[in-house]
């Protein structure tokens, strides 16, 4: 008498694979999230090497409410901003730029006037070496050592 | 002979799912890669620049809400390791950044703020990052594009 083999079988099973594939895709697409991982950058001076710098050194950029610019006490538009920028790098290179807003202009406002001064060297070829941006409390401060009230 | 007819046919009227697996381990694969876990979740329109450097990995977040989302103008700090908490007083912002730069000191931080913040209060952030001695900060920005 023939004795009949049993055959094991050797499957692994994979009808719940299609079920957690798509339990880990709507986990990912739920808790992932594109975010903007990008910005403007700018070193902050160390204490060792805070240059002094003095308004009638330096090319004054006021931004005020509503994105009004004023350059050295000048309303400017946007787009001459940097051409006259370029012609104060022309007689200094070394010239700072002090980025100054108002409290009561938007981040956005500073933003774009901001991102048009790092612009330089694409638009006018030249790079503006420091833009200070002093916050209120250190412009206070100045203006107190100066005696300005 | 018995032919089978039209009628007689059973149809088949099937899905093919086979390549189905391929997608989807492909979709998982893509998500792994990509995935990233946002330390800052609070909805904002980030101002719009040309210019966009790479914010560091692990960099501490300081995030500033829209004035018009509730409550408004909210503070959130975060080390970048772990979720953002919110903070109430300027005074805490120096606290969280002195923290950070005692453990390293060249942290670096993110400024991410909606574009319609008034500027007073980036101002109070970005002295108490100053007064912290932080030296690497990052304004979060989305890509101008051209109109």
């Amino acid at each position: 008498m023939r004795i009949k083999k049993k055959e094991i079988q050797s499957e692994i099973f994979t009808g719940s694979m299609a079920d957690i594939s798509f339990l880990l895709i709507i986990y990912f697409m739920i808790t992932s999230a594109f975010s903007a991982t990008r910005g403007l950058d700018f070193a902050l001076p160390e204490d060792t090497q805070t240059p002094e710098i003095k308004q009638e050194d330096s090319i004054d950029v006021h931004v005020l409410r509503g994105g009004v610019i004023q350059v050295d006490g000048q309303g400017i538009a946007l787009e001459g901003l940097l051409p006259y920028v370029a012609d104060k790098l022309k007689q200094n290179p070394e010239k700072p730029v002090i980025l100054r807003t108002d409290p009561d202009a938007t981040y956005g406002d500073m933003i774009l006037v901001f991102d048009e001064l790092r612009q330089a060297p694409d638009k006018i070829d030249m790079e503006i070496k420091t833009i200070s941006i002093p916050t209120r409390r250190e412009i206070e401060n100045l203006w107190s050592m100066l005696g300005i009230q | 002979m018995a032919l089978i007819r039209g009628r007689d046919r059973k149809g088949g009227a099937q899905i093919f799912t086979a390549s189905m697996a391929d997608i989807v381990f492909l979709l998982i694969v893509f998500f792994v890669l990509t995935y990233k876990v946002e330390v800052d979740r609070t909805k904002m329109d980030l101002p719009d620049t040309w210019i966009r450097i790479k914010v560091p990995e692990k960099a501490a977040v300081i995030s500033i809400s829209p004035p018009d989302a509730n409550p408004p103008l909210t503070i959130r700090v975060s080390t970048g390791e772990e979720m953002s908490l919110p903070v109430s007083t300027d005074e805490e912002i120096v606290t969280f950044a002195s923290t950070e730069v005692a453990q390293n000191p060249n942290k670096e931080f993110i400024v991410k703020a909606d574009e319609s913040v008034p500027y007073e209060r980036v101002d109070a952030v970005l002295d108490a990052l100053k007064q912290s001695k932080v030296k690497y900060i990052f304004l979060l920005s989305e890509q101008k594009t051209v109109q």
